[in-house]
């Protein structure tokens, strides 16, 4: 895997290099992912899905004329790696712009850097919400666009009391806010919270209970490979309940990795996943695969950092070929920078600088196949805009949360 | 009926954390406590005995052979990574930390280089039972039934068997062994090979209840220092007993208030044991008798 | 004569490299180091920074380790608390009236508490050994843990969330007082110029101290506890200052990290940020600060090399490297090649 990623790597920038020789200077792209480490099953399709993006775009043409050049680095899955590689892919290498990150955590690490030195960078990942930065684009779905169409449903379909269990950290536990407020806004009950923390992978009391408090189904925020054994022991012990969740299957495709039923029962909501079947989807897939056969898994965040490839590429050209980050901040404050991509139409919210999203509801069935009762268009990242968050006046450069919403003026 | 409930779910709860604690730290019980060599690389033998598990059984092999042919593989890369590495840092036990944590960092990213970032597991076998309002797996039942075979067998093998016996004085007074005839190179590759054998066995035993990427050996790995440590070094004076203790502590506060309660729980049991017990229930067992 | 006096007490039995000719080295050194950042770019600059915040924490190891014989895995602990701390309190207050500076000062000295308490709950409980270590590593883990949940907003100090797993950010720069205003160090070369500055006085106040008579016991106590204690030494409290000064230096580390680069966050206090100090220190040669110092400065720049050009293998080389050491090396690559060094010299030198 690493030899062809570095065949791609190499072929991209000697492609890159042809172009040079006879149009004008390339625009470097950073790309910080770790493929590596404990996060590389998710990852290494998003390296993948920006390198075809970039063969695509110079096939074409390049943007506005000039080809992409990608600067691509390994983080290791590690918060260091990404303050060190940030200071390097912008002072030294000079890009235009950054592609990085997964966790929420190499975000915030790197968060500073970009702010120090006023570059551009992508997040291309779902994520708890609330980055208000006018740095960033993130691209990755938020909460309200995942939750809002979730819990709803679900408590139509199988009843109001709910069970959460989400992993102990930032993502977790606002992840679960988010359920708990959506849950009392509809009337439901929360029969119980619980919070684990990362690595662990015994799950023996959690299911006993979730047994004792006989929820209608259980929310499952898990995060990691470790925590993602409660699949197995849950299915194991006969749990039974149905499942909801907005991280799992669409970015580490469980359903593929564990052996039936385990995830029986589990409905997800999801910006993409390679079992979608458009028209557009089906594009996409063939061409990912003509590039990329042994691909495990295109998940969510590979159709993200292609989508948003995309985007870049046409900012930049609306700018007229500036790479400078005002004027593409410019363009984005338009409020119609779209692009129809693998998920359908997608737009970008001058307020939030983050993405809408068509929401897939997936559901898995007995024999991990994957059916879509469900299918929500156009859900716009409202939260931060009517939290008081609008990039198009101000840069507080903050995270927000529900309970630390930004302070209204 | 609500209490026969709730006792049979409290056994049960001990029991899961009890095995899980025994299984994780028998291996290097026999490593750290037995041979005084710290291995970082413990998690990495449990991976490669759930690895080679998960490869037997879909070459075809039922899943009880898979295991055993797992642990065996783990075993006999556990004597060749002795031969290599181990067997020039007996009397330099932190010099032994280096040196294995180096072996974990080439074990686990080889393993993902060569197999990729995630393999698929195989299923849990075994239905479940049901008690009263709650249902339990008939696996980790296995589970805990094989924690009290090994124990049992590490008893028997090092206390009734001529290799023991040999083993054990090879490990106290390897130069009264050497004088009496004994091969110690070939005794201490073996008894390096039987800690990671069993690290395998865990590895092979819990791949059917987990999630297969290249650093799962990770997860157990807290857990094993701090029985062994607890313990001190005597395997069966000590990790029985502290297995038994640790597995109280954790399973009554994840009752009580939640998983992290029972993380920090155990961090802080194993402090507290070390200030009162400074050479672990072993060293506390064989004063008394002393 | 002031200047040979001030020599005769750098050098000592504990140290290596003595002599003229050492010197003379270690000023053409500093004098190139001085001059790097006209040569070198921006970026070069504050990635060397970065090399110099982590070496503070190493010679703190090597003098817990290599000197007094204690392995440690709680220099990650005082870094991160002191990381924190640092957070804490430019968040809360700010950075004028020279606070930036102070709050520098605190943030070590809550460390360095932090040490002591634990210190004396070690040592003068006589625990040793590798159990010494395992006792500071639990106290890591258990403290990453504890503040990586730590997300919600309940969780603050004053105006600063801890905002668990997600890291600390919004804590300024270091910030100097000066005249007419303060001066807001970002990594760059005013930054350079003070660590490097931090570093000379931290290395030679170290070589005076391991070569004084508070060395030479550190040193005794190392080789055999108890025939110190039966000349009369209380090994504890030699063994408790050694553990604090170590730690006030990993706090050090911690400060200079979080203002580099305005972050901290649980993960390093995690395990394999504690596994890493030894490494550097293990690999350069612990018994020694001058080759603690240059092991760890070339260790980072080698692992970092190779994850920039080696890519998936940079840690399979990374685990090599470290069985090598251990096989071929043992006390230290660095202190190998000081001590091949050394005795080139002294052949040429003309022994008898």
């Amino acid at each position: 895997m690493t030899v062809r990623l570095l065949q791609a790597t190499m072929l991209t920038c000697a492609f890159a290099l042809s172009g040079a020789a006879h149009a004008a200077d390339p625009i470097k792209i950073g790309v910080l992912e770790d493929q590596s480490g404990d996060f590389a099953a998710a990852t290494i399709g998003k390296v993948h899905a920006i390198e075809l993006a970039a063969e695509e775009i110079n096939n074409a043409g390049g943007i506005a004329g000039r080809p992409i050049e990608l600067v691509v680095y390994d983080t290791q899955s590690d918060n260091n790696r990404y303050q060190e590689f940030m200071r390097r892919v912008l002072q030294r290498d000079k890009v235009d712009v950054v592609f990085a990150g997964f966790s929420s955590a190499s975000r915030e690490a790197y968060r500073p850097i970009v702010n120090q030195f006023d570059g551009l960078a992508f997040y291309n990942n779902q994520y708890e919400g609330g980055v208000c930065d006018a740095n960033m684009i993130v691209t990755g779905a938020v909460p309200e666009q995942q939750f809002s169409t979730l819990i709803p449903w679900m408590m139509e379909t199988y009843g109001k009391r709910v069970y959460t269990i989400a992993a102990d950290y930032n993502f977790g536990q606002i992840s679960a806010e988010w359920v708990r407020d959506i849950v009392k806004e509809s009337g439901g009950e929360m029969v119980g919270e619980e919070f684990i923390p990362l690595g662990v992978s015994q799950f023996s009391q959690t299911i006993q209970n979730i047994q004792t408090a006989k929820p209608d189904f259980v929310v499952t925020l898990l995060v990691g490979a470790a925590q993602a054994s409660y699949y197995e022991q849950a299915a194991s012990a006969n749990l039974g309940l149905p499942m909801a969740s907005s991280v799992n299957v669409g970015q580490g495709y469980e359903h593929k990795r564990f052996t039936p039923p385990s995830l029986a029962n589990m409905y997800v909501t999801t910006n993409y996943i390679e079992e979608v079947d458009t028209p557009a989807s089906k594009a996409f897939l063939e061409k990912f695969h003509a590039k990329y056969p042994n691909e495990p898994y295109v998940n969510q965040e590979a159709a993200n950092s292609y989508i948003a490839m995309n985007l870049y590429k046409q900012m930049v050209e609306r700018a007229g070929g500036s790479t400078k980050r005002d004027d593409l901040r410019a363009e984005l404050a338009k409020g119609d920078v779209c692009f129809d991509g693998p998920s359908g139409n997608v737009c970008l919210d001058p307020k939030s600088q983050h993405m809408s999203h068509t929401i897939f509801l997936a559901k898995v069935g007995d024999d991990h196949a994957i059916s879509f009762p469900k299918v929500w268009e156009d859900i716009k990242p409202y939260w931060l805009g009517d939290a008081g968050c609008d990039l198009t006046q101000a840069d507080p450069d903050e995270q927000y949360t529900p309970s630390n919403p930004p302070t209204k003026q | 009926m609500e209490f026969v409930t709730a006792i049979v779910s409290s056994a049960y709860q001990f029991g899961d954390a009890f095995a899980f604690l025994v299984l994780s730290a028998c291996g290097l019980a026999v490593i750290f406590g037995m041979m005084g060599v710290i291995n970082l690389a413990h998690g990495e033998f449990i991976m490669c005995g759930a690895y080679m598990t998960v490869f037997a059984v879909n070459w075809g092999l039922p899943l009880p052979l898979a295991i055993v042919c797992g642990s065996l593989f783990a075993g006999l890369v556990g004597m060749v990574i002795e031969r290599l590495v181990v067997r020039r840092l007996y009397s330099r036990p932190l010099d032994s930390i280096l040196a294995t944590w180096g072996v974990s960092l080439i074990a686990s990213q080889g393993t993902l280089i060569l197999f990729g970032p995630t393999m698929r597991g195989v299923g849990t076998p075994l239905g479940s039972f049901t008690v009263g309002a709650l249902s339990f797996s008939y696996y980790r039942l296995v589970l805990m039934a094989t924690a009290l075979a090994v124990l049992a067998l590490l008893y028997l093998v090092f206390t009734k068997t001529r290799f023991g016996v040999l083993a054990r004085a090879t490990i106290q007074a390897p130069h009264m062994a050497n004088a009496l005839g004994v091969d110690t190179g070939r005794i201490y590759a073996y008894t390096f090979g039987i800690g990671a054998a069993l690290a395998g066995l865990t590895g092979g035993i819990y791949a059917p209840t987990m999630t297969m990427i290249p650093t799962m050996g990770t997860t157990f790995i807290m857990e094993a220092f701090v029985t062994v440590v607890v313990g001190g070094a005597d395997v069966f004076l000590g990790t029985a007993p502290a297995a038994a203790l640790l597995a109280v502590v954790k399973a009554s506060l994840t009752s009580w208030q939640g998983q992290l309660a029972g993380q920090i729980g155990l961090l802080l049991a194993v402090i507290v044991v070390i200030r009162l017990l400074p050479k672990g229930i072993t060293g506390f067992i064989l004063k008394d008798r002393a | 004569m002031i200047v040979s006096r001030f020599l005769k007490r750098l050098e000592g039995p504990q140290t290596m490299g003595k002599g003229p000719l050492f010197w003379t080295a270690f000023a053409v050194v500093l004098a190139a180091a001085l001059a790097y950042p006209l040569f070198a770019d921006g970026y070069d600059v504050g990635n060397n920074i970065y090399f110099l915040n982590w070496t503070f924490m190493a010679l703190g190891l090597s003098l817990i380790w290599g000197y007094g014989g204690s392995l440690s895995f709680g220099q990650t602990a005082f870094f991160g608390v002191a990381g924190y701390s640092y957070g804490i309190l430019t968040i809360n207050f700010g950075t004028a009236y020279g606070f930036g500076l102070v709050s520098v000062v605190i943030a070590i000295a809550i460390a360095a508490l932090f040490a002591a308490i634990l210190g004396y709950f070690l040592f003068f409980g006589r625990i040793s050994g590798i159990f010494l270590g395992i006792v500071t590593l639990s106290v890591t883990l258990a403290l990453e843990r504890f503040m990586a949940q730590t997300a919600g907003p309940e969780w603050k100090v004053g105006a600063a969330r801890l905002n668990g797993f997600n890291g600390m950010s919004g804590m300024p720069a270091l910030t100097l007082p000066w005249f007419g205003g303060e001066i807001s160090l970002y990594p760059d070369i005013g930054l350079y110029y003070l660590v490097l500055g931090l570093l000379v006085v931290v290395y030679l106040g170290l070589r005076i101290l391991v070569n004084s008579r508070f060395g030479n016991v550190l040193v005794a106590l190392r080789e055999n506890p108890q025939r110190a204690e039966m000349l009369g030494y209380d090994i504890r409290k030699y063994q408790l200052a050694t553990f604090v000064i170590g730690a006030a230096l990993a706090g050090l580390s911690g400060v200079l990290y979080t203002s580099w680069g305005q972050y901290i966050t649980p993960s390093s206090m995690g395990i394999t940020s504690a596994a890493l100090p030894i490494i550097w220190v293990a690999v350069g040669g612990r018994s020694d600060l001058t080759a603690t110092l240059i092991g760890t400065l070339v260790v980072l720049s080698v692992f970092q090399a190779l994850t920039i050009y080696g890519s998936q293998y940079a840690l399979v080389v990374m685990g090599l490297l470290l069985v090598g050491t251990v096989l071929l090396a043992p006390r230290g690559l660095i202190a190998n090649a000081g001590l091949l060094v050394g005795t080139l010299f002294s052949r040429r030198n003309g022994s008898k």
